[in-house]
């Protein structure tokens, strides 16, 4: 096994089977390292906790829900807003964060009835919102507080509103990942066949594993509908909360982060016969590939096509303008999870660059698979990283842009590594055709900001040129390039919009005609 | 070029392209990998293709995208006859198998729950 030991892990041993080099000849039968293991002791992780993986990934993007959080108010307060999933009700489950605000005297004497009280103030303060979510936290797990039966009884007593609770504190796994898993089942469980949807469509999905970062879902559900397609659900960005409670009527689950929710589409597999379609939205190709497929799978794929051709033609010019400019150059993919293989194969084929280190917080040893296989060797894989990890890897592999979360963002940046959130997105979105190029941009935006030139600058004692200013982005990108390139009539740059989402909002669609009266009548 | 090579090429664009075939649990890895592979290789030896339920149809877009984009990539594919297609995917099957399931080093293949 080709194991890498970092030379400030050595203190803990048990860190040399977290991360493997892909040597040449090697494949995932020699090459994987641990995953989804508990922190070792010493090793400070990046990682959130349970209760945060359940409720600010998959539950929190429910968009009208009043999501509360039964607990101390740091676990709600200090985690608020982290996310940028935004919504088309006017961003109210981003705006508006609830929480018991449990102290130590409920923990004394139980947390039950300041959790009924904080449920109906809730309800009160926001009359139009009538569906809650509940999290279990730490606190009021380890005392014994019977979530369930308290939003029974709000429910016996107001019967217009609806409660989801969801028991997934802190500790209820190894990170967020164990949040993820449980808040999936837990849907499943509770609400899923509780609501008849109303079906428009011969052709229905659910769209799952897909949290609207910076209007993602709404970008994918624009060709969904230029295809005639009726998406009963999103699992769970831009999502309703009766929406999802629909889920069992879709004919197929299209799995867009089968790290965070491919729980829910194998149970729907094993207990409603309903298909699962892994897909990934990024990347020409890949993203071309996804719509055919659904397309296929309905019978509908000239429908597909057609997008797939519009798109390609417009906005292909554009990402090669940028792939010109970011040929070879290093990047670190330094995700939370997914991200690690939805881009490490398309970021080097669509965009030229080269892949030399994955890592996952928390993802498992099937993310590492797929994202090992992405790579080309020599790739650095590491699993659960802690900060002088990543210092010392970038230090090894002298990346020239790292992709991340903005907290090992900001040490990156600190070390004069230019960064890009990989998390929520610097301007998004990202997927889509459009989005894809936005992806280059920020990432040619990143690489090449003259602020790179101007930090490395000591001013108390380096020389200063007086004479000169600093060189600007283009001339450090295009230095290189032949005068066809830098002239070319057909690249140009990313001629899109600030806002490239909220004008989808008010676009309308073809009606197609549906196959039978019968299916019309559902 | 050699079987060995073009193994090589097939797998490497498997791995690379698709997610069919990184499904969480052995039990439905193996599904996976003996739903698409053996709808493409019918799709590549022309031969009809059933399709008796939606879990047939969901291998069968996969294995319509992967035949395409062999057929695009692969032109030495045209050149073989049937009978060397067939023996050629049964053992991109046997080795897809092998990395992803039988010798795959992925502890959670074998949890019984999702």
């Amino acid at each position: 096994m080709p194991y890498h030991e970092f030379e400030c892990s050595k203190v803990i041993p048990e860190r040399k089977q977290h991360a493997v080099i892909k040597g040449a000849g090697e494949d995932l039968t020699s090459c994987l390292p641990k995953g989804y293991l508990n922190t070792i002791p010493g090793t400070i992780s990046e990682r959130g906790c349970a209760y945060c993986g359940a409720k600010h990934v998959i539950g929190t993007p429910m968009k009208d829900v009043i999501h509360i959080s039964h607990g101390p108010v740091g676990c709600t307060y200090d985690t608020w807003q982290t996310k940028r999933y935004i919504s088309d009700n006017n961003n109210f489950q981003l705006k508006y964060t609830f929480a018991t605000d449990v102290k130590e005297k409920h923990i004394v004497f139980g947390a039950e009835k300041v959790l009924k009280q904080n449920i109906i103030e809730a309800f009160k303060a926001f009359p139009e919102i009538k569906r809650m979510t509940i999290y279990q936290t730490c606190a009021t797990a380890l005392i014994g507080d019977d979530i369930e039966a308290v939003a029974q009884e709000v429910m016996d007593e107001m019967p217009e509103v609806d409660i989801f609770v969801c028991n997934s504190p802190g500790f209820a796994g190894p990170s967020q990942s164990g949040g993820h898993h449980k808040i999936n089942i837990a849907w499943l469980n509770q609400k899923v066949g509780t609501l008849e949807p109303k079906i428009t469509s011969d052709y229905v999905i659910n769209y799952v594993g897909e949290y609207n970062i910076q209007g993602d879902q709404e970008v994918m559900l624009d060709y969904f509908h230029r295809m005639g397609i009726q998406v009963l659900s999103t699992f769970t960005g831009n999502s309703s909360y009766d929406d999802l409670r629909g889920m069992h009527r879709a004919h197929l689950n299209v799995l867009e982060c089968a790290r965070s929710a491919e729980y829910i589409c194998d149970e729907l597999r094993a207990r409603y016969g309903i298909p699962r379609l892994d897909i990934d939205g990024f990347g020409f190709e890949a993203l071309g590939n996804s719509l055919k497929k659904v397309g296929l799978f309905f019978g509908i794929e000239d429908r597909a096509q057609a997008i797939i051709d519009e798109e390609t033609a417009k906005w292909k010019p554009q990402l090669d303008w940028y792939k010109e400019r970011l040929r070879d150059k290093k990047v670190c993919l330094w995700p939370g999870g997914s991200k690690l293989w939805h881009w490490a194969h398309a970021i080097q084929a669509e965009m030229g660059v080269k892949v030399v280190s994955v890592y996952t917080k928390f993802g498992h040893q099937g993310d590492m698979e797929k994202g090992i296989s992405r790579c080309g060797e020599g790739a650095l894989a590491i699993d659960d990283p802690n900060e002088l990890e990543n210092q010392e890897a970038m230090r090894m592999l002298k990346p020239d842009v790292i992709f991340t979360g903005k907290r090992p963002g900001e040490v990156a940046k600190k070390m004069r590594v230019p960064y890009l959130n990989a998390h929520a997105y610097h301007n998004g979105p990202y997927k889509g055709f459009e989005g894809w190029v936005r992806f280059a941009r920020d990432i040619y935006n990143a690489i090449y900001s003259p602020i790179y030139q101007l930090s490395g600058l000591d001013i108390s004692k380096d020389e200063i040129a007086a004479d000169k200013g600093f060189v600007t982005r283009r001339m450090l990108s295009d230095a290189g390039l032949s005068d066809e390139i830098k002239s070319s009539p057909i690249l140009t740059e990313y001629t899109g919009k600030y806002d490239s989402v909220t004008d989808l909002r008010a676009k309308t669609y073809p009606e197609f005609e549906r196959k039978t009266a019968a299916s019309a009548a559902e | 070029m050699d079987d060995a090579t073009k193994l090589e090429q097939l797998m490497d664009y498997i791995m690379k392209n698709c997610l069919w075939q990184f499904n969480s649990r052995a039990k439905d890895r193996r599904k996976q990998n003996v739903g698409v592979l053996t709808k493409t290789t019918q799709l590549l030896c022309d031969e009809p293709v059933d399709n008796p339920t939606p879990l047939d149809k969901c291998y069968w877009v996969d294995a319509v995208c992967l035949a395409e984009a062999y057929r695009e990539r692969y032109p030495w594919l045209a050149t073989m006859d049937k009978t060397a297609i067939k023996t050629l995917m049964q053992k991109l099957h046997e080795r897809l198998d092998w990395l992803t399931i039988d010798g795959s080093l992925n502890e959670e293949l074998t949890v019984q729950h999702y």
